[in-house]
């Protein structure tokens, strides 16, 4: 191949339909979507587009009716519950629009537990990677909080964190400012941009709110399951600078 | 794999967070769980002690290890009887040849011969020892003893039968005015009229001034046929019994110590009577309701607020006649001072004075129980026999005849630990001779010998039911004169056979004790585990077939028969109750696990996303029902042990009751713990748990990410 970038996420001419009752309620039809490493993408669509269900068959966290998704050079179709499982685990990090931390872990252990699942790696060294990423979120104070006592919008950098401990080719956002006031949101925004500048992780996050598709190096536009447009905003990607 | 290790960990450590974040929900599910294993093991460590004080009584006073009995039995042996009465069982003609068998088999200390059964024991009543003694002074004033001792004696028999004849004439008035006359039918009522003119008659001053002198044994006579009988008393006691070789079984049972008397003498005849049993039906009943009420009291009981002490009270104020009866005169007349004295009372007669004297109060119990003992008991017979009686003891015999053998009561028997327990302390341990007697067995030497004896004298086998049809059958009269005189008394048709005095003075031999007949063998063994018995009931199986003796050998539980059944009662009894509980403990913690993982769809759901495996959150779930289950089940199962040993320290379990006193094989329970209850508990409860996680962790597993998405906080 001589394109220097592969493509993280292959979608090619997906469609998902959902039952609703008796009646087949397509929520997205022949969707077809590349992204290649280190790209910062939002998808962008009012609610009710598909844009969480486009991030569901990325994630691997759902199957297509029809067509592949590829992540990581690897057709989910074909992968058992269990690689999926491990594809999410080792490939994959997700954001979620209500944070989901687990409520009787404290932040660090919240952060922690990725790596737990995965293992291999001593216990020194999780705590070394732990402390050092709550620290470039900004909440290297509060690892012995438990999420309870926390904010939302440090909530959602626990959560962030949580999400790049593995470091993970991939991060997954849905809607992740969508709790949050616009301020704390853009903050987020900024971290998440920081994150895949600096390190060069992928980034994919669905949002309707413009001012954080700003931030975008690429918006996909998306409505009644289908993309109705993808545009460069001229921002660089992660890892050009 | 260190990863698998690590994720163990992050498992528990889940687990335990989940545990106290959600106190409501641990409480409930622990504290099911902590009152089922508290109740498993103190309810297993009561029936543990059961069972243990159980097997203690049993092999240590009468069933040993393993028993032996003819195989060809109908029944199978029932050491103390079964609720269709006792066992049925052939005779082992000759325990000589058993003993020489089975002492043979490995492990087997001593065989000891038995024969268990129940018989009659004569005890006559109060009213014909008082005029036992009066026709003895009567004869010998007739044969010419004209002694001021004698004059003496024969004016205080008198006294006494007088004194006697007035009380029952009371008695009887008291009893009429409860009788519906006209009820009853047409002889009942002539008997009672003349029962009444006959009380008339012995009451009066011409009887005892008159008549007695003037014609003294007509006089007696109609004492003891119109009179006596009227005192309804008992006469005769049950009594069950253990033939056995006393030397054989005082070494097979080294539990039994004396507590009166002595040992029966080697190879002589003579009778050790079970001291419960001494106490229980021989003892003078308000002696032994005093001594029920004392030891009550000293047990922290009150009269006050007690039922069963008031009424034994109740009982002791209305039941004063054995007192008053075994009382002459002169003794009533200085005992109702005493008591005018003692309870600073006016009451003229002494059965009023007698009542109230009885009627005792918390407060007041412990001088009058002094006072009876002192002052009272030393004129009446506290026990109907007792040490040093010769006692006449009946029995059918296998032949179909009463048959009635005198033996001496030498001494009074304990079971060392179980001296309240009905189970050893209620047998009589006779000799093995007297057992014979009773049994009346023709060994198969002297059946062949009589049959030919018969054959010799020409004597028709007659059937006993034939026996009145072949002798009168043809109307014509066998018997030329004499009339036939019915003996209502069955003393005299029992002394006809009874054996004469010289046999209680004849010492046996080992050899004769051995040669004869026995009903069964307690084997008793060197080392009695459970295994080893099970082994030496096979081994003296094989060892009897091997000898050419037809018999069987049982355990001594299988001898115990219903009784050795109890504890299997209560173990299924505790059994059922312990499935139950945890039955509704399987319910509770299922729901409320249920209820968790449903809470926790998110939290699991994004467990799930970020990579955690089905089996994660599978075992992440019944790990905290195991983590639940587990800490507070060991929490209940210490507070059990901790129970169990506090209420063996504040003594035990006392017995409620004489049916318990039995099931605890003493006044009181005391139970032990033992690692078994503990681990059954803990296994239980583990169990249970791991049951009770499997649903909900199998629905909590099947949450998928996508639903982890989707909810909302």
């Amino acid at each position: 191949m001589v394109a220097p970038r592969m493509s993280i996420v292959s979608v090619q001419d997906v469609s998902k339909d959902y039952l609703l009752g008796k009646a087949v309620v397509p929520a997205l039809r022949g969707v077809t979507l590349e992204v290649e490493d280190g790209e910062f993408l939002s998808i962008a669509g009012p609610s009710g587009s598909g844009k969480t269900t486009l991030l569901n068959l990325i994630g691997c966290v759902d199957t297509p009716t029809g067509g592949t998704v590829r992540v990581n050079g690897r057709d989910t179709a074909t992968l058992s519950e269990r690689s999926l499982t491990d594809l999410r685990l080792h490939t994959i990090g997700f954001i979620f629009q209500s944070f989901n931390l687990v409520q009787v872990l404290s932040v660090f252990q919240n952060v922690e537990f990725p790596l737990l699942l995965q293992g291999g790696l001593s216990r020194r060294e999780r705590e070394r990677r732990v402390l050092a990423l709550l620290e470039a979120v900004g909440i290297g104070d509060h690892a012995r909080h438990r999420p309870g006592e926390l904010s939302g919008g440090q909530r959602q950098r626990v959560a962030v964190a949580r999400a790049l401990v593995t470091r993970p080719a991939l991060v997954l956002a849905d809607e992740p400012t969508a709790n949050l006031d616009s301020r704390t949101g853009a903050n987020i925004i900024d971290l998440m941009r920081d994150l895949n500048r600096r390190e060069g992780t992928t980034f994919l996050f669905s949002t309707h709110d413009p001012k954080v598709m700003s931030h975008a190096s690429t918006i996909v536009r998306i409505a009644d399951g289908q993309l109705v447009g993808r545009e460069a905003t001229g921002i660089a990607a992660g890892g050009e600078a | 794999m260190r990863s698998r290790g690590r994720a163990a960990a992050v498992l528990v450590q889940i687990a335990f967070r989940n545990l106290f974040a959600n106190r409501w929900r641990t409480i409930v599910i622990g504290g099911v769980v902590l009152l089922g294993a508290f109740l498993v093991v103190v309810g297993s460590s009561i029936v543990e002690s059961i069972d243990t004080g159980m097997r203690r009584s049993i092999q240590g006073s009468l069933g040993g290890h393993v028993q032996v009995f003819n195989e060809s039995s109908k029944d199978t042996l029932s050491i103390y009887g079964s609720f269709m009465g006792d066992s049925v069982l052939e005779p082992i003609e000759d325990f000589a040849e058993v003993k020489v068998a089975l002492r043979k088999v490995p492990n087997v200390r001593e065989v000891v011969p038995m024969g268990i059964d129940q018989a009659v024991v004569a005890t006559g009543n109060i009213f014909d020892q008082a005029l036992e003694r009066l026709r003895a002074d009567v004869r010998a004033r007739l044969d010419g003893d004209r002694s001021e001792d004698r004059a003496r004696a024969f004016e205080s028999g008198k006294a006494h039968v007088r004194r006697m004849v007035a009380l029952l004439r009371d008695e009887v008035a008291r009893a009429r005015t409860l009788v519906d006359e006209a009820s009853l039918r047409e002889s009942d009522r002539e008997e009672l009229a003349r029962s009444h003119a006959d009380l008339l008659r012995a009451t009066s001053a011409p009887f005892w001034e008159i008549e007695l002198d003037r014609d003294p044994l007509a006089a007696l006579e109609f004492l003891e046929n119109r009179i006596a009988p009227l005192s309804a008393e008992g006469g005769t006691t049950l009594i069950r019994y253990v033939g056995t070789d006393q030397g054989a079984f005082r070494r097979a049972f080294d539990r039994m110590e004396l507590v009166a008397g002595t040992w029966v003498p080697e190879g002589k005849r003579g009778a050790l009577v079970g001291a419960y049993y001494a106490e229980e039906y021989l003892k003078l009943k308000t002696a032994h309701r005093l001594d029920k009420i004392r030891d009550a009291l000293s047990r922290g009981r009150r009269i006050a607020d007690d039922e069963e002490l008031q009424r034994w009270v109740r009982e002791n104020t209305t039941m004063t006649r054995d007192i008053l009866l075994q009382l002459g005169p002169r003794e009533a007349e200085e005992l109702a001072d005493a008591l005018r004295a003692f309870l600073g009372s006016k009451a003229r007669q002494l059965r009023p004075l007698l009542s109230s004297f009885l009627d005792a109060t918390d407060g007041s119990f412990a001088d009058r129980y002094r006072f009876f003992y002192d002052r009272i008991a030393p004129h009446i017979r506290l026990y109907l026999f007792g040490v040093g009686d010769t006692v006449t003891i009946k029995a059918p015999s296998k032949t179909g005849y009463i048959n009635s053998v005198n033996v001496k009561v030498y001494g009074v028997v304990n079971f060392r630990g179980m001296e309240q327990s009905g189970l050893a302390s209620m047998m009589t341990v006779l000799d093995l001779m007297t057992w014979r007697d009773l049994y009346g067995h023709l060994t198969r030497e002297k059946g062949a010998e009589l049959a030919e004896i018969k054959r010799a004298a020409g004597v028709k086998e007659i059937s006993r039911d034939d026996a009145e049809a072949a002798l009168f059958g043809d109307g014509r009269p066998v018997l030329e004169e004499g009339k036939a005189v019915r003996i209502e008394d069955p003393h005299l048709r029992g002394s006809a056979r009874a054996a004469p005095a010289a046999l209680l003075e004849r010492t046996y031999s080992q050899e004769e004790i051995d040669r004869g007949v026995a009903l069964n063998a307690a084997v008793i063994l060197e080392d009695p585990s459970p295994g080893a018995i099970r082994r030496a009931v096979a081994d003296v199986g094989a060892a009897a077939k091997a000898a050419g003796l037809p018999l069987r050998a049982i355990t001594w539980q299988a001898a115990a028969g219903y009784v050795g059944q109890l504890v299997f009662v209560f173990r299924l009894i505790l059994f059922v109750a312990v499935l139950m509980m945890f039955g509704v403990a399987l319910i509770v913690i299922n729901n409320a696990m249920v209820m968790a993982a449903l809470q926790r769809v998110k939290e699991l759901g994004t467990m799930r996303a970020i990579g955690a495996q089905r089996r994660f959150v599978l075992l992440m779930v019944v790990l905290e029902t195991v983590a639940i289950g587990l800490a507070f089940g060991a929490c209940g199962a210490a507070l059990g042990a901790a129970f169990v040993k506090v209420v063996a320290l504040l003594g035990g379990i006392p017995a409620p009751n004489d049916q318990l006193l039995f099931v605890f094989s003493g006044p009181a329970l005391v139970p032990t713990i033992d690692a078994t209850s503990l681990a059954l508990a803990l296994l239980v409860v583990f169990v249970v748990s791991v049951l009770s996680g499997i649903y909900p962790a199998l629905l909590a597993m099947r949450i998928t990410p996508v639903q982890a998405m989707a909810s909302e906080e």
